[in-house]
């Protein structure tokens, strides 16, 4: 390998150079505004940590935190499972698997924004019709409540990022050693067995790299939040990018939202973290 | 060989980096060219918020362009409050700064002051209709020019209410109007209506904004500038307020609270199925759209009626005035404040202002007899004859409207929360707000 001569650093200045201006610059310059009272047109005088002192008591920020963190976990689960039983399936012995794949994956070519109206339309008009003609109460006012707008939400993320983290399963499906399935087989163990311990294993890698997109996804969440729930009823399902959003655009309070953006990306930085240390460790090396 | 090579890469990457700049530069040649080009040419940007009239605005500033070649109008439209804000935000932090935009009440006022030049010597400012300045008045200077007039109230099906022998005229208080609204709900069945009204506890702007601010203009004396001077809110009309929430929800089709405005305007009302909707008159577009012979003739206006005031009028006020940057050049602040003058004052301008527009205007001197709409009319006449109370909730504290009072009347209509408690945390949040 070739030293770190001129030329490398020549290569590595363009991507370093708009990685500085676009992400690094911004950041300091918010984490800097923090501290002060900016209002978005002037930069307002240094308050120090006041900022910071009044978010751990605004109970709509833990709220959105705390309802962030469930919706997140629900998520994250389901589509995992969801997006493994697609691979599964489509690597199998099915037939029309190279069509399925595609129809599976083809929600995630649309962007959330239109996905949450089309979804809106679904959950209140579609769920209240059949419910009308099938007499299920259930599937009336979706929406409007509390509960039905966080299992909304949590069925719009799920349909629309399956698909995406299945494409992740079926490369590291394929590229499985059949050999050492054939081994398995040969030894006798079930397909249950099978599954748990050579398959598994040896997708580890998969559920990273899964893991990690939907965690981060699930947890920035926005563009699908405005547009199904809008935070409606009441506030009660916005998420912490809405509310960090409306704090700054509706209330003017420039620098309180940029205070939050800050904990905001701790935290998501610090989970993420977390999480690729540990599942990096279940991982085997082949 | 391997020197050649490391040379090459060199070159590319050298090239791309040049490129790259050479990219920026040109960019900024380009801008600064056109601005310098001609010398008598002035270039005024002007960056606005309505998405609803983009089309014939453009057409008209190309008129305005005929007549003064020097001038060269430029326009940018972003739509929808929340979005212009920011947009407007990061024109000026960019550097790029417009030389007319928009602003909003008197919060925004405060905001932009520093950027805002003195209108008060404008021809458009002579003519403004009184009490349309007040909220962007500061210490006898005019900083802003009203776009136009707006008003809303109870938008009412007339062909339905003479089905149901209901005289609108007779409807004055709410004893009145609950009596109306009973006689509709019975007759439910032969008008084919779904439900009486189509109450949009979604759209937090038509409860918390719109609503509130009939309950709470007469407690601030009608004006804009009392309710944002305010430390506190009283509500002294919590009561009236609660039994038109109350009768609105009742006999509205459920469940209120995530109906919206395209559900209650274009889909209930339009097409028949509910009687009565609180809306204004912009929502003449949206109707006229479904059903032009309903939204020209079948439709009409009245003011929600107040508990304990008398002949409430119809909410009238200005949504959005022109303000000039007066960090613009000296030459571009005179051209702008001419361009405005022209649009309101001149005779082209005020029938493209009428006609193409179709605004209600907020300036002495049109021909209002060409207003056609029904909802129109009804708000220039109250307009002139002064029946009107006034749009206080633009001097709310920034978000409490929508995102405190509008969500808690949410948490209410989803019986989680008392009315009670709705108002007392609206109080509080007020003051919270103000203290700061």
């Amino acid at each position: 390998m070739r030293t770190k001569d001129l030329s490398y650093w020549l290569f590595l200045a363009p991507v370093l150079l708009a990685l500085t201006l676009v992400v690094i610059v911004p950041m300091l310059l918010g984490v800097y505004y923090s501290f002060t009272t900016w209002n978005g047109i002037d930069t307002g005088e240094f308050v120090g940590f006041q900022n910071y002192i009044d978010l751990f008591n605004d109970q709509r920020f833990m709220d959105s935190l705390w309802f962030t963190t469930k919706f997140s976990i629900v998520s994250v689960i389901l589509i995992n499972l969801i997006g493994l039983s697609l691979a599964l399936l489509v690597t199998g012995r099915v037939r029309s698997s190279k069509l399925l794949r595609t129809t599976f994956f083809m929600p995630n070519l649309i962007g959330g924004l239109i996905l949450g109206f089309i979804w809106q339309f679904i959950f209140i008009k579609v769920f209240a019709s059949v419910g009308e003609i099938i007499g299920m109460e259930s599937l009336q006012g979706w929406l409007s409540t509390t509960d039905t707008g966080f299992w909304g939400l949590v069925i719009l993320m799920s349909w629309q990022m399956a698909g995406y983290i299945m494409v992740i399963y079926i490369a590291y499906l394929e590229g499985m050693p059949k050999e050492l399935l054939e081994a398995s087989e040969i030894d006798g163990a079930s397909s249950f067995q099978r599954f748990r311990y050579v398959v598994f294993p040896l997708v580890a890698p998969a559920f990273t790299v899964s893991m990690f997109l939907t965690l981060s996804n699930t947890f920035k969440l926005y563009d699908q939040n405005l547009s199904l729930t809008g935070g409606g009823p009441y506030n009660s399902t916005e998420m912490v990018a809405m509310e960090i959003f409306k704090t700054a655009f509706m209330q003017n309070a420039f620098a309180y939202a940029q205070a939050k953006a800050v904990i905001f990306f701790v935290i998501v930085a610090i989970i993420a973290l977390v999480q690729v240390y540990l599942n990096k460790r279940k991982e085997v090396e082949m | 060989m391997k020197d050649l090579k490391f040379s090459k890469g060199l070159v590319a990457s050298l090239m791309l980096s040049a490129a790259v700049l050479a990219g920026c530069n040109s960019g900024e040649e380009n801008a600064s060219g056109s601005e310098g080009g001609g010398e008598e040419e002035v270039t005024v940007d002007i960056f606005q918020f309505k998405v609803e009239f983009k089309d014939q605005f453009e057409d008209v500033v190309a008129l305005y362009e005929e007549e003064n070649p020097n001038v060269n109008i430029e326009i940018t439209t972003v739509g929808g409050g929340e979005d212009y804000g920011a947009a407007l935000r990061s024109r000026f932090a960019s550097g790029n700064e417009p030389a007319i935009f928009n602003i909003g009440g008197p919060q925004d006022v405060a905001d932009w002051k520093d950027n805002l030049s003195d209108l008060t010597d404008t021809a458009a400012a002579g003519a403004a209709l009184d009490g349309t300045l007040d909220g962007v008045t500061v210490e006898s200077e005019v900083l802003g020019l009203p776009y136009n007039q707006e008003g809303y109230g109870f938008i009412y099906n007339t062909r339905l209410f003479e089905e149901a022998g209901i005289d609108p005229a007779s409807i004055t208080d709410f004893a009145s109007l609950e009596e109306a609204v009973k006689t509709l709900d019975s007759k439910k069945e032969e008008l084919g209506l779904e439900s009486v009204f189509a109450f949009p506890g979604k759209e937090t702007w038509v409860t918390g904004l719109h609503l509130s601010n009939t309950f709470l203009a007469p407690e601030f004396d009608n004006n804009v500038l009392t309710a944002f001077d305010a430390k506190t809110v009283d509500f002294k009309y919590a009561d009236g307020f609660k039994k038109i929430v109350d009768l609105q929800n009742e006999y509205s089709k459920q469940p209120t609270v995530s109906l919206d405005y395209s559900q209650q305007v274009e889909e209930l009302f339009s097409l028949e199925r509910v009687a009565i909707i609180q809306q204004g008159n912009w929502a003449y577009g949206s109707i006229a759209g479904i059903d032009p012979e309903l939204a020209d003739n079948g439709v009409g206006l009245m003011p929600i009626p107040v508990e304990g005031i008398e002949n409430a009028g119809l909410p009238v006020g200005v949504p959005m005035y022109w303000g000039v940057n007066k960090k613009a050049d000296e030459n571009v602040v005179k051209e702008s404040k001419e361009f405005l003058d022209w649009l309101y004052t001149s005779d082209a301008g005020k029938t493209a202002v009428l006609e193409d527009f179709k605004f209600i205007p907020a300036y002495e001197g049109y021909d209002t007899s060409k207003i056609s709409d029904p909802m129109s009319k009804a708000i220039y006449d109250a307009s002139e004859s002064g029946n009107t109370i006034g749009w206080v909730f633009m001097g709310y504290p920034t978000g409490w409207g929508q995102d405190e009072l509008g969500a808690n009347i949410q948490k209410y209509l989803s019986e989680e929360a008392s009315w009670e408690e709705v108002i007392d945390s609206a109080k509080k949040a007020w003051e919270t707000d103000r203290a700061k």
